[in-house]
């Protein structure tokens, strides 16, 4: 972690510590309403998720009339890329979010660094993951735009920046698999992105598809998450192979102030480099 | 030398066996349309549970000033006994129906998850297993439309 990014750290922590510098609320007890772990994590877009995906969840403890954010630091290492990412997002009565990330990719052969911005937004239609029968909906759209254009041009992407939509539906039982609290999260995502936009957006092959990704969870404990994510990429760029992304992670929520993943990933082949599989590793604050 | 390392397999194999075995029975005895109530462990643990449950919200800001103006010894009383009822234990439930305690109070939310918590604290110190835990929520979550926003 470099040093700027140490100083937003402190920086958040001291705001964690004494919210009220942040803003004088009338009524201090007005956060943190929703239950441990349902804020989820930071996907690699900024969005909640998750981690290779978004989920249909709304990242923070935000409920009902109530704000909340977070921040995130991720790095994941494949054999032969390493991509850092840090962000956030501000969530609005467990209703809206917004969500900003910085991606930066190291293709560790090349010595070559591709950075992108991405900036999302994510509403909650419909449902309550967890008390209601029907599965909590959200709408929401994700944009990437990239920062250092010549590989996306190299490999023969149409577009520098581009947008993806995505439905997402989840629903958590509170007595699920082996009696533990159990979650399944489905989307449909509607894009063009090329391995998450780092290979720019759009191709030879076709534009836009739609594409789905699931991730099951289980809470071993009230802190402790097991689960996976499944991920279809677009494959549009006829010179190379894109392949479907999977993970199996471990997610520990010690507190609403924090939350560390840990995961295996399995990126498949990225730009003529085959099976690149690697660690994953998140850490989070929740405000 | 020999022969205790077969004295040792024989122990290992024995043991092995025996955990097995009530590995075995106390899945039968779980099996046996054993009550939620009985599982937790029956009339005093709950009452321990609603004690905790008590002292968790006593202490929790979020949903205190709600109880200021109740009755302690009562809401004990009919806490217990519509636990009870939810783990299919032997009890009445005597209190008024879930619409008419909550009704005018106008609840959301944040604070129906914020009781929520107090009950899994309650069940984390009484002692309650996960799965039990569980069992408990699955019970209460459909109540929720008859307790928030009315
Ligand atoms: C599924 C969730 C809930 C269940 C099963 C439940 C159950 C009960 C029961 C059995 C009583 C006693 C009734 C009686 O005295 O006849 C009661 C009273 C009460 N409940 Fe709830 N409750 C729930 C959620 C909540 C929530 C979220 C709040 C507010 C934060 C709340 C606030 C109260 C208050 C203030 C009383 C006392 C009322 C009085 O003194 O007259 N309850 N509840």
């Amino acid at each position: 972690m470099n040093l700027a990014g140490l100083t937003s750290v402190c920086a958040l922590t001291l705001l964690v510590m004494c919210p009220e510098l942040v803003s004088a609320q009338e009524q201090p007890v007005n956060r943190d309403g929703k239950i441990l772990g349902t804020g989820g994590v930071s996907s690699i877009s900024g969005a909640g998720g998750g981690g290779l995906i978004p989920w249909a969840t709304l990242s923070s403890y935000a409920d009902e009339g109530q704000r909340g954010g977070s921040v995130f630091r991720t790095r994941v290492d494949v054999d032969a890329y390493q991509l850092d990412i840090d962000g956030g997002a501000l969530a609005f009565g467990n209703r809206i979010e917004f969500s900003f990330a910085r991606q930066n990719l190291l293709v560790k052969p090349a010595n070559l660094h591709v950075r992108q911005n991405k900036t999302g937004i994510k509403v909650r239609v419909l449902g309550d993951i967890i008390f209601d029968k029907a599965p909590q909906i959200t709408l929401g759209a994700e944009r990437g735009s990239l920062r250092d254009k010549g590989l996306a041009r190299a490999v023969g992407a149409q577009h520098t920046s581009g947008t993806d939509y995505t439905v997402s539906f989840a629903k958590a039982w509170l007595n699920g698999i082996g009696h533990r609290t159990t979650l399944v999260n489905v989307n449909v995502r509607y894009g063009n992105a090329n391995q998450f936009g780092l290979l720019g957006y759009g191709g030879d092959d076709q534009d836009a598809k739609w594409t789905a990704e699931f991730a099951a969870a289980v809470f071993l404990t009230r802190q402790l998450v097991l689960g996976a994510e499944y991920r279809q990429k677009p494959d549009n760029l006829g010179a190379l192979r894109e392949e479907n992304a999977h993970d199996l992670f471990l997610a520990y929520f010690p507190n609403k102030r924090v939350s560390l993943t840990a995961a295996w990933v399995d990126l498949g082949e990225i730009a003529g480099a085959r099976n690149q599989q690697g660690v994953y590793l998140s850490a989070q604050l929740t405000f | 030398m020999k022969q205790s390392f077969g004295h040792l397999m024989l122990f290992i194999k024995n043991t092995f066996l025996s955990i097995g075995l009530v590995t075995f029975l106390s899945s039968c005895a779980s099996n046996s349309q054993q009550s939620l109530y009985d599982e937790i462990g029956g009339q005093a643990v709950l009452e321990t549970l609603v004690d905790n449950f008590i002292m968790e919200i006593a202490s929790d800001n979020r949903v205190l000033p709600r109880f200021l103006d109740s009755n302690v010894n009562r809401f004990r009383e009919k806490m217990i006994e519509h636990m009870c009822l939810l783990a299919d234990g032997p009890c009445i439930y005597t209190g008024d129906d879930m619409v008419q305690v909550h009704a005018g109070m106008n609840i959301n939310s944040a604070e129906f998850n914020a009781i929520v918590e107090d009950l899994m604290s309650a069940m984390d110190k009484t002692g309650i297993a996960l799965s039990s835990q569980n069992q408990i929520l699955e019970r209460m979550a459909p109540l929720r439309p008859q307790v928030i926003g009315i």
